[in-house]
């Protein structure tokens, strides 16, 4: 009889006490919540050709758009406004990977470039190229 | 009196609370926020960026370089030269192929941006895109 009573005393201690576990996790978790960032950048990716393609490649065959240093937008000489790009693209290409090149001035702004190229982008080219030219 | 009690001492052995649940619960957000974590250093600059249609997303754990208006190099919190952009470069690249993402400003000079664009490239890196303004 005194022995049962030893062993119902041992069942009762078996508890284990979770709340250090409990603190520990929770510290973890601050932690993570604290930390995380969430990145959503939504871009283009651009393309400068070798150097060694943009000698061989002719240049009759592709659309070209030059961008001068007073960030005016020109094509085959003259200047054209933004709106026309969509057009001359199009227009321009014959099969899907005629390419579509920019000489940029580096003296342009960047965000003149980037509108050329999503507007050529939408009217179907993919094969894009930026270069730069002093 | 002695029924009383008796009905006290009961409920104080009843009061504990059961909090195998609630660990359950932490043990999933603690998971979740684990996984999803990316540390990734966001360039301390305001941007303008330029709008175009036909972005895209971009991969969330990616080196982040920024171009300020006024055509200074960005990463993380400070300002860096254009040694410094293949050196950060090479040192992402080396322990896990990231892309990088180039937050240039609509004002930038296409010169640095280029310049920027051609040392990524030299110190490696595989996919470099432009961040453009989500719509």
């Amino acid at each position: 009889m005194p022995r049962r009573s030893l062993l119902d005393e041992s069942e009762n201690e078996l508890e284990i006490n979770l709340s250090p576990m409990i603190d520990c996790i929770f510290i973890l978790l601050i932690f993570f919540i604290v930390t995380t960032v969430f990145v959503e950048e939504a871009g283009i990716q651009l393309n400068k050709p070798d150097s060694t393609v943009l000698s061989s490649e002719q240049e009759s065959e592709d659309v070209s758009f030059t961008i001068t240093a007073n960030n005016k937008l020109l094509h085959e000489g003259q200047e054209i406004a933004l709106a026309q790009v969509k057009e001359i693209v199009r227009n321009g290409l014959r099969g899907k990977d005629t390419p579509v090149s920019i000489k940029t001035s580096g003296k342009s702004r960047h965000g003149l470039l980037v509108a050329v190229w999503d507007r050529a982008k939408q009217a179907g080219a993919v094969k894009l190229s930026f270069n730069t030219v002093d | 009196m002695a029924y009383r009690r008796s009905i006290y001492a009961k409920e104080d052995e009843t009061a504990e609370i059961n909090l195998s649940p609630m660990i359950d619960c932490i043990f999933i957000l603690l998971i979740f926020f684990i996984v999803t974590t990316v540390f990734v250093e966001k360039p301390d600059a305001t941007i303008e960026k330029p709008l175009a249609l036909t972005d895209s997303n971009l991969e969330k754990n990616s080196l982040i370089l920024a171009i300020t208006g006024d055509n200074r190099i960005i990463y993380g919190s400070r300002e860096i030269s254009l040694a410094g952009v293949s050196l950060h470069v090479k040192q992402n690249i080396l322990k896990n192929e990231m892309p990088v993402i180039i937050q240039a400003d609509v004002n930038a000079d296409h010169n640095v941006f280029s310049k920027v664009w051609s040392e990524c490239k030299r110190a490696g890196a595989k996919k470099i895109s432009i961040s453009t303004l989500k719509d």
